[in-house]
């Protein structure tokens, strides 16, 4: 089989040369200091001509993209891995090869930045309910408003309730604000690094609560940062916040964006 | 994972798709001169996935075939276009 007739190469990540990873299905392609993570794969499946038709089979989508994802979470158990996204296929070993060993410096340092390190994410919610009757709410027309709800009764109890649940929602919005960035930083203090992501709408999260923050975290010393996170969730309980724990994570978020073709 | 406080707050699920996409789709080293997909609005194609894997038999009764046809993801210019589409479709969908 000649070269340009074989399959051609998908790469997950990047590891150091050497690493020990143990998984059947990925070969390790090692160039000097580095080493890709790679395994064959018919080069049909992604060629540029049928790329975006696949790309609009969700189902084909959803399991490429989980694959990619659990090779690297399998690499992530022995080896720090400097992720690739998505699709990056070379036609050839030696195109790979050649990738590898002229930016072997530049992977190296990105190698070195997230040695002995795994990306956790945190996303922060509001939950409605316990916002409202916790101790978050300081706004005296709140307070009063709430009492008279109590008391009303009919029409007036309809109009008065809906007065009440636009002022609950602009005290929630001004909360939200206010206290994304400072959750953000208690956290990014336990971790070497940190990002904050866009939020999720509530279609994408899944989750009916509203998003505050969404952070991802580059961590060496998990419980640290995980003292870090009790002690946050322990603090804002009364005001309804709910944090949720992802990863870890290979370190997407904390590699460079682009690595130019030299 | 040895640490109880971390164990804590996780939500026990596997990976939800949405931080899945976000990650494996946006983030990572892009090398350049490999085949390359268009950058994909990662929120935007999440949504969809959502919407067909929630309701493919529900979109077709529609007549929505948006992911045969999609000037967005046949790397056309058509963003925006689609994001108006799209509006709309998840508007009928009731989400």
């Amino acid at each position: 089989m000649s070269v340009e007739d074989g399959p051609g190469w998908y790469l997950y990540g990047v590891v150091a040369a050497g690493s020990a990873v143990d998984d059947g299905d990925v070969s390790l392609v090692s160039e000097g200091p580095v080493a890709g993570v790679a395994s064959r794969v018919p080069l049909e499946e992604f060629d540029p001509s049928v790329l975006p038709e696949r790309l609009g089979d969700a189902a084909w989508l959803e399991q490429k993209i989980r694959a990619h994802e659990q090779v690297l979470e399998d690499v992530l158990r022995s080896a720090s891995v400097v992720p690739c996204r998505f699709c990056t296929v070379y036609q050839t070993e030696d195109e790979l090869r050649r990738f590898l060993s002229e930016r072997g410096s530049d992977l190296s340092a990105a190698l070195a930045h997230v040695e002995g390190r795994v990306e956790l994410g945190v996303k922060a919610f509001v939950d409605r309910e316990r916002f409202m009757t916790g101790g978050a709410i300081r706004n005296d027309a709140i307070r009063e408003l709430s009492e008279r709800v109590a008391q009303s009764e009919g029409g007036r109890a309809y109009l008065e309730a809906r007065r009440l649940d636009q002022l609950i929602t602009d005290e929630l919005m001004q909360f939200k604000d206010e206290i994304a960035e400072p959750l953000h930083e208690r956290l990014a203090g336990a971790s070497d690094d940190a990002v904050r992501l866009n939020l999720q709408r509530p279609e994408v999260s899944g989750r009916d609560d509203e998003m505050l923050l969404n952070g991802a975290y580059l961590v060496s010393d998990q419980p640290r940062f995980g003292t870090a996170l009790r002690e946050l969730g322990a603090e804002h309980r009364d005001s309804g916040v709910e944090l949720e724990l992802t990863g870890p994570w290979p370190p997407y978020n904390f590699v460079p964006a682009v690595l130019g073709a030299a | 994972m040895s640490s109880r406080d971390l164990d804590h707050y996780r939500s026990g699920q596997p990976a939800q798709l949405a931080d899945v996409l976000e990650r494996v789709l946006d983030k990572g080293i892009v090398i350049a001169g490999d085949i390359k997909i268009e950058l994909l609005d990662i929120e935007l194609l999440t949504v969809k996935i959502r919407l067909l894997i929630a309701s493919a038999d529900k979109a077709r009764e529609m007549g929505i075939d948006w992911w045969q046809n999609d000037p967005f993801l046949s790397g056309g210019n058509g963003g925006k276009h689609l994001e108006d589409r799209l509006k709309a479709l998840e508007e009928k969908a009731g989400l």
